[in-house]
Formats: structure tokens, sequence, C-alpha cells
């Protein structure tokens, strides 16, 4: 019953008080980045760094542009003219939203798997080679290596050893998601970013993926953008939360999802937006 | 419960009242088994005492129907942030109220045996402390339904009044047991009597640093105010 | 709360009289599309049977290896069979990679610009335009600067009634290809001319060749361009810088003319056209399956 005398610090909340999330040295810094479709602004001033290895999650409302800005990342908004970026986004001290930057070499660099599986039509084999044959010259024996090695690490390798050379579009949603996953890494990037990769796979397939993020995180740098808060819970090790082209607040995913500092943060994620 | 807008699902809102309200019911009855309790002790009176334990039952009751509610909200609900904070702290709370509703009980009981005694000593030192636990507990109950973090650093800081009265009602039964071995029995059981009521103090205490988690999102971080010395201390014979 | 969905009580008799109106109408346009069906059916199945009744009876050998000849010399067909063979694959061979080009820059180059509204809608104009008139620009273009009727011209004419319908259907198969498909082939790094080429070709494949049977089926049968660039050639198969002969104008020649063998040897014309376009249309469409 008696108590040692100042044995007992802080209680309640104490312990997410001293452990504090380690979060990494940042790969890609983003600095007062605007953005516009045509006339209209879309991301104002961003500030965002994303620590290297690790999931940085993006949630928000639709269109507060949170998928804006990792298209930004790739530079996939150069395809239609009228959407340009201003600012900085520096990696290895480049900035790669500069016209001088060979686009082709940044997305082998920086990849990105889609909401909607999106299967090339042709074989398994081809779809993982495809992206490789693009920079580089690999004999068949490197290239199989490679195929096997993107197909493991995609936790898809069992389910199609058998089968490589048939078409793609025979798997199913989850297998083709996780086939797009292999296609990605399959060039070595070193920054993946998933736009709401999940959202049309069933709970298990989805499992599956979050699973396959979790290893990823050991090799690449990660951004995920989702719309399901608690799939942000689960993956990222820091989350940034957007509203209206802003982003309002970046904490550890803990401590934003117990105690964030913004009032709108808090609104959003508890369901109390107006 | 918030000055924040509603949410979005309105069964929501509806469900962390209700939440609110059984921890507001279980407050009110704790409170007043205290109040009775010390009114059993200083008046003598055995009825109301044995009311005191017979309420009991009755916050045991709360308490589990709380804790299933919130097990229930945290599956269903998946709550982040403040309504975490609430949610969980509500759970703490009442875990709080009911071992001070237990505290009250065994301060009633012992007030039962204690009548049969004629006592020659004050009860003043004891009636004090009766008095300033009454009034931290009024004040945290309070502190909970309003979601005031103030008034749960006011009464996290006035423990420690409650703690320096218990040592000087310690002190002073053990003198009056030395006095007169008559005395002994009698004030043993006022001896565990300031005890349980030195441990209402902390449980309010406790609570505190519930509430003000749950409110502001940080914990307490000064150290806690832990001034029961009895444990160490000797009193000698006057010679 | 309120409760209950606001308006008068549902009346059963009303809505069963609704329902049996609903029920009639249903029948009676059910009836008028079976009618339209067995009609074009019918109207189709009665051209394909006189064709079929008339040439077959007229099919031998001879047609296959004797030229044509002046009437009552058992003449065939062979210059006219080869002459269309010639003129359809070349102007197909010409027309296909230019109409593709074409469809490609309107769907991946030009989408959306002012530009691209005037190049499909030149197109159109001249998807629709009555061949004649194609033929007599050819005419212009080249049958007289060159003094003479000749196969290439011929060729040619049908090449530019190939263009747009090529045109058409790549662009139309092109746009049909979704752009998450298109991003996650420049999203691992590739240039847009292969991200066409190695993706949305092979996407749209189906259809682009479909685009260009059609097309063949179109020129195998023209007739009136032909009049005023390649001729035909009665006295044999000519070649790309003379007179060429050709199916459809034979049996312009041959159909009117008071000879029976000559309007016997029209309906064999005929169906050999017929009977060729199928033939291609269904082993492309073979060919396509087996590669799925």
């Amino acid at each position: 019953m008696g108590e040692q005398q100042g044995q007992r610090s802080a209680s309640f909340g104490g312990v997410q008080a001293r452990a504090t999330a380690k979060i990494n040295e940042a790969r890609i810094s983003i600095r007062k980045l605007d953005f516009y479709y045509g006339d209209n602004k879309a991301l104002k001033q961003i500030h965002l760094d994303l620590p290297e290895r690790q999931v940085t999650g993006m949630i928000g409302p639709s269109g507060c542009g949170k998928s804006t800005l990792l298209r930004v990342l790739n530079r996939m908004y150069d395809l239609y003219p009228g959407q340009h970026a201003e600012g900085e986004v520096m990696m290895d001290g480049t900035n790669i939203i500069a016209p001088s930057v060979d686009l082709n070499s940044l997305r082998a660099r920086i990849g990105m798997v889609f909401q909607k599986p999106t299967p090339f039509p042709m074989t398994i084999y081809d779809n993982i080679a495809f992206g490789v044959k693009l920079h580089e010259k690999l004999s068949r024996a490197a290239m199989d290596e490679r195929v096997e090695w993107s197909l493991t690490r995609a936790a898809l390798w069992g389910e199609v050893k058998d089968r490589l050379q048939t078409s793609a579009m025979g798997l199913s949603g989850g297998q083709q998601q996780r086939l797009c996953i292999a296609r990605t890494i399959a060039v070595r990037p070193e920054v993946i970013l998933f736009d709401e990769p999940t959202s049309a796979l069933d709970p298990i397939s989805t499992l599956k993926v979050e699973e396959l993020i979790d290893e990823l995180k050991h090799d690449f740098t990660i951004a995920i953008v989702t719309h399901n808060m608690q799939q942000a819970a689960r993956c990222a090790d820091q989350v940034a939360f957007f509203y209206l082209g802003e982003m309002v607040e970046v904490a550890p995913a803990a401590q934003l999802f117990t105690a964030p500092k913004e009032r709108r943060t808090q609104e959003y994620i508890t369901g109390r937006f107006g | 419960m918030s000055e924040a807008p509603e949410h979005l699902v309105k069964s929501y809102d509806q469900e962390l009242k209700r939440l609110g309200n059984l921890i507001t019911e279980m407050g009110g009855i704790v409170e007043s088994q205290v109040a009775d309790a010390a009114i059993a002790i200083l008046q003598r009176d055995s009825e109301i005492a044995t009311r005191v334990v017979e309420t009991d039952p009755k916050v045991d009751a709360i308490e589990r129907e709380v804790e299933q509610f919130v097990i229930r909200m945290l599956a269903l609900r998946q709550p982040l942030a403040a309504d975490l904070r609430n949610i969980v702290a509500a759970l703490k709370i009442t875990g709080d109220l009911e071992r001070i509703g237990d505290y009250a009980a065994n301060v009633a009981k012992r007030s039962i045996v204690l009548s049969q005694f004629n006592l020659s000593l004050s009860l003043s030192g004891l009636g004090h402390m009766a008095q300033l636990v009454q009034g931290n507990l009024k004040l945290i109950i309070d502190a909970v339904s309003e979601n005031d973090a103030e008034k749960a650093i006011q009464v996290w800081r006035s423990d420690q009044m409650i703690d320096d009265l218990y040592n000087t009602v310690f002190r002073e039964l053990i003198t009056y047991m030395m006095e007169d071995p008559r005395n002994i029995t009698p004030c043993t059981h006022l001896l565990f009597i300031a005890k349980n009521l030195e441990r209402i103090g902390d449980h309010a205490t406790n609570i505190a640093e519930t509430v003000h988690y749950a409110v502001k999102g940080e914990p307490l971080t000064e150290m806690r105010p832990k001034g029961d010395t009895s444990a160490y201390a000797v009193v000698r014979p006057r010679e | 709360m309120g409760g209950g969905i606001p308006g008068a009580a549902k009346n059963e008799a009303v809505a069963r009289s609704l329902g049996r109106r609903r029920h009639l109408t249903n029948l009676f346009v059910k009836a008028l599309c079976i009618t339209a069906t067995v009609i074009g059916l019918l109207l189709l199945a009665s051209i394909l049977a006189t064709l079929l009744w008339n040439g077959l009876a007229g099919l031998s050998l001879n047609v296959f290896v004797t030229d044509t000849k002046p009437p009552g010399s058992h003449g065939g067909l062979l210059n006219a069979i080869i002459g269309t063979l010639i003129q359809t694959a070349l102007g197909t061979v010409i027309g296909t990679p230019i109409g593709l080009m074409v469809g490609t820059y309107l769907a991946e180059y030009s989408r959306g610009s002012q530009i691209s509204n005037v190049v499909r809608f030149v197109s159109d104009v001249l998807l629709s335009a009555p061949s004649i008139l194609i033929g007599l620009f050819i005419y212009q273009l080249l049958v007289e600067p060159m003094g003479g009727f000749s196969g290439i011209a011929g060729s040619l004419t049908l090449a530019v009634i190939v263009i747009p319908i090529v045109v058409r259907t790549t662009e139309d198969m092109l746009r049909l290809i979704p752009a998450t498909l298109r991003e996650a082939a420049i999203g691992l790094g590739a240039p847009k001319w292969k991200m066409i080429t190695l993706v949305c070709y092979r996407a749209a494949m189906d259809g682009i060749v479909t685009g260009v049977l059609l097309a063949v089926a179109r020129i195998a049968g023209e007739t009136a361009p032909l009049l005023f660039t390649s001729l035909g050639n009665s006295s044999g198969l000519g070649n790309l810088a003379t007179p060429m002969a050709s199916l459809p104008v034979t049996i312009y020649q041959y159909a009117g003319s008071a000879f029976d063998d000559w309007v016997q040897l029209a309906w064999v014309a005929a169906l050999l056209i017929t009977v060729g376009v199928l033939a291609i249309n269904v082993t492309a469409r073979l060919a396509l399956r087996g590669k799925k």
C-alpha cells in the first residue's frame, strides 16, 4: 500500500511522453512549394521533409492537395500542359522541379504505384522487365534474377512463378496491384510513392499490401496518400495532414493520432469536420 | 462535453454523452458516500454508516457498465485524439472513483465499531481532513464533467495539505496510544480511517492527472506531491 | 424526427394498371425490334443468296487461270483478281501508316488543341466524301501529268480512302486507354514515344486492326475512283505505270453488257470480292484471338 516517495513520476500519458518516435534525416525536402492547375493554386507554400527509409502518410479530405503533392514529386504533372509548380523539392542537392532535370532518370529514382492496378497488356515477365529495360542493359540471366527478386519482394513470386509467360491481365485485383509494386521496385528506385494503393482492394489484399509496405521501408523511402486514417495510423512513421492546399500539421503518427496540436487536425481525424 | 463541432455521425456524440452521464452519476454517488462516511465518524451515526456500505454495490455496477461501454466504443468507433483520450480517461476515472467508494465504505464500517467506544480524544484533526478531502473530491468531479484542466491542477496541488494533515493526525494518534493502552483499539481504527481518507485524496489526485492529460494532451510533468512521511515517522515517548 | 415518406398512400389499383400499360408497351417495342431485325436479316440473306446462286453457277477453274477475254472466248478473271489484290494491298500499305500516325498525333500529342480539332474535322470530311471525288483528285494530280492511267494512281486513290478510316479508329481506340496506364509507363521512366509504341499500341491493337480491316473491306469494292485512275485493263494485268485491271471495274464493264458469259463472270467477280473480304476478316480475328 505505501508507495515509496518520488518513484511515481507522471502517470497517465507518461509512456507517450517518454518514448519519442525517431524520425530520420530527410531524403526529400520540400520547401515553399506552390502548384497551379492553370490559374487555380492547388498547393500553397508546402514545407515538408520525407525522412529516409520511413513511411510518410498524407491524409486530408478530398481535394486537399495530397495527391497533387505526390504527383509533383515524380513530375507527373509534366504530361499535362497548364499545370506547373514553383518552389523547391530538393533531393541530393538538386531541385527536381527545375526544368533542366532529366525526367526519365528522375522517374527511375522515384517510382509510383497508383490507385487502380494497371498491368500492361503483356506477360507477367514482360511487365516487370519493361521498366528495367528502359534504364539498364541486362543479360537474360540477370533479368530473370531481377524479375524473381522483384516478385519476391512484392510477395507475389510464389503465386506466379509457374506462369511468368502468361498475360498479366489474368491476375486478381490484389495480385495485379502487387505486380504493379513489383514492377516499380524492379528498377530499384530510392523513393516509392503510393497513391491510395489499396482503395480498390478487398480487406485481406489491403493488409497484405500494408505488410509489404512495412517490409519495403527497410530499403526505400516511402510516401503514401490515403483516405483511410486507420491505414495511415498502421503504416506511417510520420503523418502530414493537408487541408485546402495547405499542410496543416506533420507529426509522428502516434502523436498525431493521440494528441494533435492543430484544431483542424483534431476535427478531421475525429470525424467532426464542419 | 466540448466546444468543438459535433461528430458527423450523431450517434457517436450520443454515446460520448452517455459515457459522461455515467461518470457524473458515479461521481455524485461517491461524493455523498464520502460525506456520509465523515458524518458517520464525527456524529457516531450507525444508520448513515450502514447506508454508505449498502451503496457500494451500486458504484461497482456502474464501474462495470462503464468498462463494457468503453471497450465497445474502442472497438466500434476507433476513436482518435481527444476522443480517444477522453474515452480511456473515463475508464481510469471510474476505476479511481470505485476505489474511493470502497475507502468510504471502509471508513463507514470502522465508524460502526468506533461508536461502541467512549472517546476522550479530539476528532478535530480527522474532521478537518475529511473536510479537505470532500472539498477536493467535489472539485475534481466538477473538473471531470466540465473538462476543466485548471481545476484539476488545483486539486493536484492541494493534496499536499491533506498529506500534511495526515502526518499530524498520525503522530497525534500514536501519542494517545502511548498514553493509555485502553486507547489502542479505537486509535488503531482511527489510524486506518485517517489512512483511508488520505488514500481518497490520492485517488482524487490520480483523477486530476487523468483529466489533465485528457484535456491538454500532455501529462502533468511536475513531481507528484507525495507528502506522506508516515513511513519514516518515529514518535518517542515523552520522558 | 420526421417519420415516413411524404405523399399520398400507395394505391394498389393505380399501380397495377400502370404496370399493365408498361408491360404492353414493352411487348409492343419488343415486337417492333424483332420485326426490324427479321426484315434486315431477310434483306441480307436474300442478297447473299442471290450472290451465291448466280456466282456459284459460273465458278470454275477457268476463272482463276485465264485473263479476261472478249465475249465468247471463255475468258476468266485472273488479271482482274491480281490487279485488285495488288491495288488493295498497296493502298492499305501506303494509307495505314499515315492514318496511324495522324491518329496517334490526335490522341497523344495535341489533345484539346485547336489544330487537332481542325485536323479531325478535315479527316471526317474526307471520310464521308464521295469516293469518286477522290478519284478525280488523283486524276488531276497524277493521271494528267503522267499522260495516262496507271496502277499506281489507282493504289494512291485507295490509300487516300483508307487514311481517314484508320485515323478515326486509331484515335478512338487510343483515347479509350485509361490515363493511369499511360502514367504507369511514364512513371517507370519511359519516354513518350516508347509509352505510345510499347504500351498504348499494344493495348489498342485489337481496335486498330479492326479499323484497318474495315478500310480493306471498303476499298476492295471501290469502283468509281478506279475508273478515273487505273481504268481497268481488258487485255492483261498491266502494271503500276499502265492501266491496271481490277475486279470492281470488270464488274462495271461486264454487268451491263449484252453478253451472257460476261454477265455470268460479273456475278462471279462479285462473289469473289465478298468471299475475299469475309476471309480476311475471319482470319484476322482468329489470329488476334490466338494472341490473347
